[in-house]
This record gives C-alpha cells, sequence and structure tokens, in this order.
C-alpha cells in the first residue's frame, strides 16, 4: 500500500520537473521578446490624422528602433515616438522639426492668419510637430518638449503593404 | 594520442563558458527586471535636499511600482530625468501636482520676489528641501510625468538615519 503511493508520487513529480522545464523555457522567451521589443526595435501601430500626408489617417504599424535616442542620434527631420506631456499613457508620433539652441519661427494657428510666433528651444529639450499643420497637437500647443521624452525613432512602414518602405 | 585528448578538453572548455555565459545572462536579465520594475538602490548625494539627505551621501531605496498605478503625489520624494540634461538625474520633492496653484521664491539668495504658477496637466512641480541652493522646477518649470523615474521609499546609510523618508523635510539625527 506504501509503496503504491510512493510510485504514485515518484510519477508526480517526474511529470511536475518537466513541467517547471517546459515553463521556465516559455519565461525565458518572452523575456528575449521583451528585451528586444523594448529596447531594440519594436513595431507599432499608429493612427490620427497629425502626420498626414506622411502617416495615413487609418491607420499603420511602422518598425521603431529605440537606440537612437539613448546615443544622441536623434537629428532634425526624424520622425519619432514620443511620450505625452500632457498624459503619459498616450504614446504620439511627431517629426523633430528643432533641436536645443535653435530659433524657431511658426505661426500660432495656421487657420487664421499669419500671425507669428518666434522662440528658442532651451536646453535639453526638442521641439515636435506634426506634419499635418492644421490637426496636430504638438509643441506650437505645448512647448518644446524635454528630450528624455523621446522613446523611439521610427523606421519604416510595414502595413499597409501598398505602402511598405521607408517615410518620406 | 595529442589530438583526441586536446578537442576534448576544447569541447568541455566551451560547453564551461557558455554555461557560464547562459548563467551571467539570465542573472542580469533578473537583475534588469528588478531595477526596472520593481525597485533600485540610489546614491544621492549634493545640498539640494538638506536637511532631509546628507549633502555628502545617502543610499537610498526607490521603487517603480507605484508610478504606474497612480499619480505622484505631494510630498513624495521623487528620482527625475533631468528636463536640461538627459543623462542626470536629480531627487527632488514633489510640492505641487497637475491643477494647484503654487506661489515659491525664485531666488531666496538674490531678493524675496515671488511668483506665482498654476501646474500644468500632466506635470508635477518638483523642489528640493533647501531652497538656497537647489535647482528645480523653480528654475526649469512644472516637469511632465514621464520624466519621473522612481519614488524614494527609504534610507538604507549612513546607518544613524536608516528608516523611512516621510513627507516633510525631516531634522538628520546628528
Amino acid at each position: 500500500m506504501r509503496t503504491r503511493v510512493l510510485s504514485f508520487l515518484n510519477q508526480w513529480r517526474g511529470t511536475a520537473k518537466e513541467a517547471f522545464e517546459n515553463v521556465s523555457i516559455v519565461a525565458k522567451f518572452l523575456c528575449l521578446l521583451h528585451v528586444t521589443d523594448r529596447y531594440i526595435i519594436s513595431s507599432t501601430h499608429v493612427q490620427g490624422p497629425s502626420m498626414l500626408p506622411t502617416l495615413n489617417l487609418t491607420g499603420d504599424v511602422i518598425l521603431a528602433e529605440h537606440l537612437s535616442h539613448r546615443f544622441g542620434k536623434i537629428g532634425l527631420g526624424d520622425v519619432v515616438l514620443v511620450r505625452s506631456p500632457r498624459d503619459p499613457n498616450r504614446m504620439v508620433t511627431k517629426r523633430i522639426l528643432g533641436l536645443e539652441g535653435d530659433r524657431l519661427t511658426f505661426s500660432a494657428d495656421p487657420l487664421v492668419g499669419d500671425c507669428s510666433v518666434s522662440v528658442v528651444i532651451p536646453k535639453g529639450h526638442v521641439w515636435i510637430q506634426g506634419d499635418n499643420l492644421y490637426a496636430s497637437t504638438d509643441s506650437r500647443h505645448f512647448g518644446p518638449i524635454p528630450y528624455s521624452l523621446i522613446e523611439g525613432k521610427a523606421l519604416l512602414r510595414v502595413w499597409p503593404p501598398e505602402y511598405f518602405g521607408s517615410l518620406r | 594520442m595529442a589530438s583526441p585528448s586536446s578537442s576534448s578538453f576544447w569541447s568541455i572548455a566551451s560547453r564551461q563558458a557558455m554555461n557560464s555565459g547562459l548563467f551571467i545572462t539570465k542573472l542580469y536579465c533578473f537583475l534588469h527586471v528588478t531595477t526596472n520594475y520593481l525597485g533600485f538602490m540610489a546614491y544621492a548625494y549634493g545640498p539640494s535636499m538638506i536637511p532631509t539627505l546628507h549633502p555628502s551621501g545617502n543610499v537610498l531605496l526607490a521603487e517603480r511600482i507605484s508610478k504606474r498605478y497612480q499619480k505622484p503625489s505631494r510630498g513624495d520624494i521623487v528620482v527625475i530625468r533631468s528636463p536640461e540634461n538627459p543623462n542626470k538625474t536629480p531627487i527632488k520633492r514633489v510640492i505641487g501636482i497637475e491643477g494647484d496653484c503654487i506661489s515659491f521664491v525664485v531666488d531666496p539668495l538674490k531678493s524675496e520676489k515671488s511668483q506665482t504658477i498654476v501646474v500644468p496637466k500632466g506635470h508635477v512641480f518638483v523642489q528640493g528641501d533647501y531652497t538656497h541652493n537647489s535647482r528645480d522646477s523653480r528654475t526649469f518649470g512644472p516637469v511632465p510625468y514621464g520624466l519621473i523615474q522612481g519614488r524614494m521609499l527609504w534610507r538604507v546609510w549612513p546607518f544613524q538615519d536608516f528608516g523611512p523618508l516621510g513627507p516633510t523635510p525631516s531634522e538628520l539625527t546628528n
């Protein structure tokens, strides 16, 4: 009787060990996926009218890399993924139009008139702006944003397939 | 005679190296997940948080969990990424959250002139406890939530001051 119970427990120990090994393989794979997605390259779904005609209104999937901003290799004209200064849970996609120290002149409200404003971008900040000036909330509204809010640089568009390629 | 033993030596050595490499990778992965999502230790020095923190150095324990689920509250000591220099991470106290109307003395060393601002949505106003020698939101303006890296919980060193960091500036024991 006791030997039967012991052999039953031994069977379960074998299965438990197998299960644990499989779970640890899955955990290691997820870990690798996570590190790649967060620190090297990831795909993002972006939508909205603020980057027309570069990005479509109904949504595109773009590949973004997360290495350039750590080494300071973000330059003028790059399309970047930025954490919104108004809502920290939202990521926005805009283009960099000014780096620290630049003087920028822009039209405060392009629908109304030519009232233009001139700013100097402070140290440690960048100026982001959407390509569609008429439907974009960007640095013209909330001012230059600190460089650290940049989280990635867009590389190329992968969906829809007819627009596959680099963003221009 | 020499050839089979040397090839088995290399195969054993390379397998050992791979095992050690794998172990180091797993350890690094675990450390990375802990310091980026749970909490980390920080060494804080400088005069801007006297009397709460020693100017010559403190070792503090910071956590990253609360910033995901709730907004920072007044009185928290936070680590932020400086809006002036993305490579610096100063430690300051949150004085005002979004919507607050803050009155502060702009430069206590120079004059008594004070300024009043309203903290915009999505931002916090941070200030060092030693306002005479602190570069904080009085200089670079309110800081967006996205720049907050973590909240200080506990002081580990010096041992006389081991204990929690409270919501108001606290005196040191010596």
